[in-house]
């Protein structure tokens, strides 16, 4: 991308947000949302890859998520009290060594408090969600919910939205600052594109190699059974690519400094 | 660019070559040469017995994964319903088994592992058993929870998804686990040769 294409995309995000702050409209909050969570409305997921057998539309039940990612003062309130998640004694099955690695002792953060929290494993953030009656929501879910542009719920009709997401994957890797910076989506939803990457509870169900650019044809042949069958639905939406890309390429003890998550809870 | 993403990801036609004699690329994992021989009552850091999931075997008894311990598990994951590549997993373990060497056999625990926690009840998994000729005390089979099986499958490397017909796409992999529960090598793909599973397996099976 050339200096011209990233100032006029600037200048997209610009406008984008200074009309959003005015203009957005969430749905109102129904009684019974839990506290800092919004209801977002059953619909449809159109996987990027599917079986000959599955359908084009994946229907998504209405759920409750999380406004905000987890912050790294949240998750001090976790390890405070489940000590067996804490740096010094968590077991390496669930938590490689880069596990809360910027922490400077067990109850200490590397980071403020309102920055998300990353570096933690999918069974940490699977802890995390258990312990406050919540769970990780799936890939189904999160792409449902993050389609959501900031002005409408069909992200993908707004090119002024499309630009803003993949202008954010091509800068992605600084250390993730607080959450709520970015503007809320139509539903309310703030960072699901713009700060990190979320762990998704079936992040293991694409039957993709970890990394398929060193594979002749992109397939081990004979790993997977079915996944022949799968095919691209729109090799064009690059975000969602690097989403399916990133996600299989996780193990669930890894703990990556731009990986945080956030939980969802049934209505 | 739209090249390179396809070229990124599968979308390849064909899945499986029976090519015999194929690279025996075997994928050891977790630090190999440490499958060690502390007493099971204290689980070791690496040990998938850690996971306190329950599961019911094929007889309807209610099981924790530690109770596989005490000798090597040659582990897959699969379905009843499977007509895929889930009957060539079983025959490799079968095939695994019938390698051994016979003083060491009984020494050997195999167990699959169903991602199919609404089908494959006890009967269904019993049935399955006996029309595989499963039916030894070598051979366990389990049902768990969805969340048991996801976690399961993370720690084992396995890919999965349920499709809308209630198939299920998933990795094919054969994990051999030490009597602690440790990952000591593990086979990805329907790959015809299981000669460092048989070898890791004789070994452990023989201390």
């Amino acid at each position: 991308m050339n200096g011209h294409g990233l100032m006029s995309l600037a200048a997209l995000l610009m406008l984008n947000v200074g009309l959003s702050g005015q203009e957005l409209s969430a749905p109102a909050p129904t009684s019974g949302t839990p506290a800092d969570m919004v209801l977002i409305p059953s619909g449809v997921y159109r996987p990027l890859f599917r079986a000959a057998s599955e359908p084009k539309e994946v229907s998504v039940q209405a759920f409750y998520l999380d406004k905000f990612p987890v912050t790294t003062g949240e998750f001090l309130e976790f390890v405070r009290a489940n000590p067996r998640w804490r740096r010094s004694q968590v077991k390496p099955l669930f938590a490689d060594q880069s596990y809360l690695k910027n922490w400077k002792a067990d109850l200490e953060p590397g980071a403020p408090l309102n920055a998300a929290a990353t570096d933690v494993s999918w069974f940490a953030a699977k802890a995390y969600a258990q312990w406050k009656g919540k769970r990780l929501l799936t890939v189904a879910e999160w792409e449902h919910a993050a389609g959501a542009g900031t002005t409408r719920p069909d992200g993908e009709n707004d090119a002024a939205f499309r630009q803003q997401v993949l202008q954010w994957y091509t800068t992605l890797g600084a250390a993730p600052g607080p959450v709520g910076a970015n503007p809320a989506n139509f539903w309310g939803v703030h960072d699901l594109h713009g700060l990190i990457w979320e762990w998704v509870l079936d992040f293991n169900s694409a039957m993709v190699t970890g990394d398929s650019r060193a594979d002749s044809g992109g397939l081990e042949r004979g790993l997977f059974c079915g996944a022949g069958a799968q095919g691209a639905r729109e090799v064009a939406n690059y975000p969602a690519f690097m989403r399916l890309g990133f996600r299989s390429s996780l193990n669930a003890n890894y703990c990556i400094h731009n990986l945080g998550f956030r939980c969802a809870k049934d209505l | 660019m739209k090249t390179q993403l396809v070229s990124l990801f599968l979308t390849a036609s064909t899945l499986i070559t029976f090519a015999a004699g194929t690279n025996p690329a075997h994928h050891s994992c977790c630090a190999p040469g440490k499958e060690a021989t502390a007493p099971p009552a204290t689980l070791s850091d690496r040990s998938l017995y850690q996971l306190d999931s329950a599961w019911t075997n094929d007889t309807g008894a209610a099981i924790k994964l530690a109770s596989l311990g005490g000798r090597p598990q040659v582990v897959a994951m699969f379905f009843a319903n499977c007509t895929y590549a889930c009957p060539l997993l079983v025959y490799q373990m079968q095939q695994i088994e019938a390698a051994l060497p016979e003083a060491l056999r009984e020494k050997v625990g195999f167990t699959l592992i169903s991602f199919d926690t609404e089908r494959d009840t006890p009967t269904v998994l019993h049935n399955y058993r006996l029309g595989r000729a499963l039916a030894n005390e070598r051979w366990t089979l389990l049902r768990g929870s969805p969340d048991g099986v996801q976690e399961l499958a993370a720690l084992l490397n396995v890919k999965f998804k349920k499709d809308s017909q209630g198939q299920f796409l998933h990795s094919n992999a054969l994990t051999l686990l030490n009597a602690e529960g440790e990952i000591v090598s593990q086979q990805l793909g329907l790959n015809s040769d299981h000669a460092e599973i048989i070898r890791r397996a004789s070994e452990l099976a023989a201390r």
